[in-house]
């Protein structure tokens, strides 16, 4: 096990805005969460990687990382930069391949700020794997990403999880969650409604499709 | 993590500044004006102009040239360097990088650390401009006295961490740079205020004075280096990082925060009780020993050990009572630790003081009381000995000599005016199209 959250809750104000969520994310599988928007999936993210406070439950985790969704880390900074530097505070070596992977070969000297939406969702997910970390969670991962460069990322992500990583992913879109997730947490107005594979969550719901499932259980 | 590899980070990230590179464009311009206009004061008090010269005693390095030159710091402290240590924090905060960097294997007091060693150097490069301004001084055949311009030097870099210090728990505390840039400027107008209420009231709110910047730093431009104000800048110093690394703790709860806070507070207000407790000690570093009286007097002066009273009836902006609180006052409260200066008149300019004794000064010593309208030192002295018993030492006069220097400040222009702007300005531009190329190759 290389995250288990167990009953972790959280307000805002008067707000509820996690109540009782447990999971499980085992080494080297990729798991989807998904939901409606408002379903808590960011502030999930954000008590667990602990740049949110939360009420109550526990976290057990080996050492993770997180990449929030639409950052621009040091605007004025260049591509190559922001991974150097990345990879430096974890001590460990820059891998330029990561640059091939997300073509970013010809942005590397591009300052962040003059990055595409696209262009800075690659970078936040190449900040993710240049990290060491064992568990990576990233939000909304193939936002702003056009088909075939969707397509790419889920391959890396792939490889990455092959190697051993656990990838937590917060997915909106449901085709692109079954296509690169291994098992899926549903989660609607702060709760966890459903946790397991496809086929799983297909058998207890009657439903055809990750689709459906949603439309199901929220 | 190695702190060195934090500080390399902000290294670039202020070297990314364009705030930074606007703010060493204006400072070197500005230290040029101050200097250039420095000089030509010195230059004509000297003589040059042939008119009547100043007395040479009366011509001091450091309140003619040293002083108003590294005055425009005090500008920029002001105005300026709160952005740039502003911008350090609030820039990661709304981009969201900071919660990349709360997962760093580096806590966020190491991560304040790293940055406020990286404030302070950029503070040391924004002082090549003092540096040549000196450096030019010194060409011209001009003196300096080096503890003079270590302690002022050391003066305007408290007041610089100090700034630094609260503009970053500023940027931590509120949710964007510009309300940031609103409280730092609060606090400064806050001490400005304090400053103003406080001259010649005496009591709790006179002693707090003396430790807000502006007072602080006038210590420093006399020449006196005064142990507790130094150790309470620091200590406000090190709250304002405090409070920031605190308030960037985004994962604990507000509770959690205000508990910090509070806990920062207790501690900064037991240091800054215990300094103004316990410390006393000050050192006269100025060349011509303005801030004290003559050894023989100092001597004499300890023999006293019972408390002086002193009551001036002077409103505080009478010249008088300045004049007495600067050439007099600063001198006894050194000598004297038993000293208690009371200000009975309530009124600030005087204009309107209808009281019998205004301008009178009421020295009471034990069960004896003498009254004296003098504000001359000498005079001071002799009503103290009389009322205490002991002898007056023989007068000592000054040995500095002053430092006449009748010259213009040949080719100053040319380094600040031109040469300074162009290498900013080349290096500003420099960056730039390094940028436009590449994003032209994209």
């Amino acid at each position: 096990m290389t995250l288990e959250v167990t009953h972790l809750s959280a307000r805002r104000g008067a707000r509820q805005v996690l109540a009782d969520v447990s999971f499980t994310a085992n080494r080297g599988e990729i798991l989807g969460v998904i939901g409606p928007n408002g379903a808590g999936k960011t502030t999930l993210f954000e008590c667990v990687a602990g740049v949110l406070p939360f009420d109550g439950g526990k976290i057990d985790s080996d050492l993770l990382f997180y990449v929030p969704d639409a950052i621009r880390p040091w605007p004025d900074q260049t591509v190559r930069w922001t991974l150097t530097l990345t990879a430096r505070m974890f001590a460990t070596q820059f891998d330029s391949a990561l640059l091939d992977d997300l073509d970013l070969v010809a942005l590397q000297h591009a300052t962040v700020r003059s990055l595409s939406k696209g262009e800075a969702k690659r970078l936040d997910i190449a900040v993710g794997l240049a990290s060491p970390r064992t568990v990576l969670l990233l939000d909304e991962p193939f936002d702003g990403l056009d088909l075939r460069q969707t397509r790419q990322v889920m391959e890396i992500l792939r490889r990455d999880a092959a190697k051993g990583r656990t990838l937590v992913l917060s997915i909106h879109q449901l085709s692109d969650a079954a296509r690169a997730c291994d098992r899926f947490l549903l989660l609607d107005h702060g709760r966890s409604v459903a946790e397991g594979t496809l086929n799983e969550l297909t058998s207890r719901t009657g439903a055809e499709g990750l689709e459906e499932v949603f439309l199901a259980l929220t | 993590m190695r702190l060195r590899d934090l500080v390399r980070k902000e290294v670039a990230e202020l070297a990314a500044s364009r705030a930074f590179w606007l703010l060493l464009l204006i400072v070197g311009l500005l230290t040029g004006q101050s200097f250039i206009t420095a000089m030509n004061a010195y230059a004509e008090a000297s003589g040059i102009g042939g008119g009547a010269v100043a007395l040479p005693q009366g011509l001091s390095p450091l309140d003619g040239i040293l002083t108003p030159t590294l005055g425009v710091y005090d500008l920029a402290i002001t105005l300026l360097f709160p952005f740039v240590a502003i911008r350090l924090v609030a820039n990661e905060k709304s981009s969201d990088a900071l919660k990349l960097m709360l997962q760093w294997p580096a806590s966020i007091e190491r991560q304040i650390a790293a940055k406020a060693i990286s404030l302070i150097g950029a503070w040391v490069v924004s002082l090549v401009p003092f540096g040549i301004a000196l450096g030019l001084w010194r060409a011209y055949g001009g003196h300096l006295h080096a503890p003079e311009v270590l302690n002022l030097l050391a003066g305007y870099t408290l007041r610089f961490l100090l700034t630094a210090a609260i503009a970053m728990a500023a940027a931590a505390l509120m949710s964007g740079a510009a309300n940031a840039a609103i409280v730092v400027l609060a606090f400064t107008i806050g001490t400005w205020a304090l400053d103003f209420i406080a001259a010649g009231r005496g009591g709790i709110v006179q002693t707090l004075a003396s430790f807000t910047p502006g007072a602080a730093l006038r210590s420093f431009e006399r020449g006196l280096f005064r142990v507790d104000g130094v150790l309470v800048m620091l200590i406000i110093s090190l709250f304002g990082f405090g409070l920031a690394a605190n308030w960037l703790h985004l994962g604990r709860s507000i509770k959690a925060r205000m508990a910090g806070t509070a806990v920062l507070f207790i501690l900064a207000g037991l240091g800054v009780l215990n300094v103004l407790m316990l410390v006393r000690s000050s050192f006269d570093l100025s060349e011509n020993r303005r801030n004290s009286f003559s050894l023989a007097d100092e001597q004499a002066l300890a023999q006293i050990r019972e408390p002086l009273t002193i009551t001036p009836f002077l409103s505080a902006e009478d010249p008088r009572m300045m004049d007495f609180e600067n050439n007099v006052l600063v001198k006894l409260r050194r000598s004297l630790p038993e000293l208690r200066v009371v200000y009975p008149l309530a009124g600030r300019s005087g204009l309107f003081e209808n009281n019998a004794h205004y301008g009178e000064i009421v020295y009471r010593l034990g069960m004896k009381t003498a009254t004296s309208r003098s504000m001359t030192e000498e005079i001071v002295l002799e009503t103290i000995y009389e009322l205490s018993g002991v002898h007056a030492p023989p007068h000592e006069a000054s040995t500095y000599p002053g430092y006449p220097l009748a010259k213009r400040p040949a080719g100053a222009a040319l380094i600040f005016y031109a040469v300074w702007p162009a290498i900013i300005i080349t290096v500003i531009l420099s960056r730039r199209s390094r940028r436009k190329i590449h994003k032209t190759a994209v």
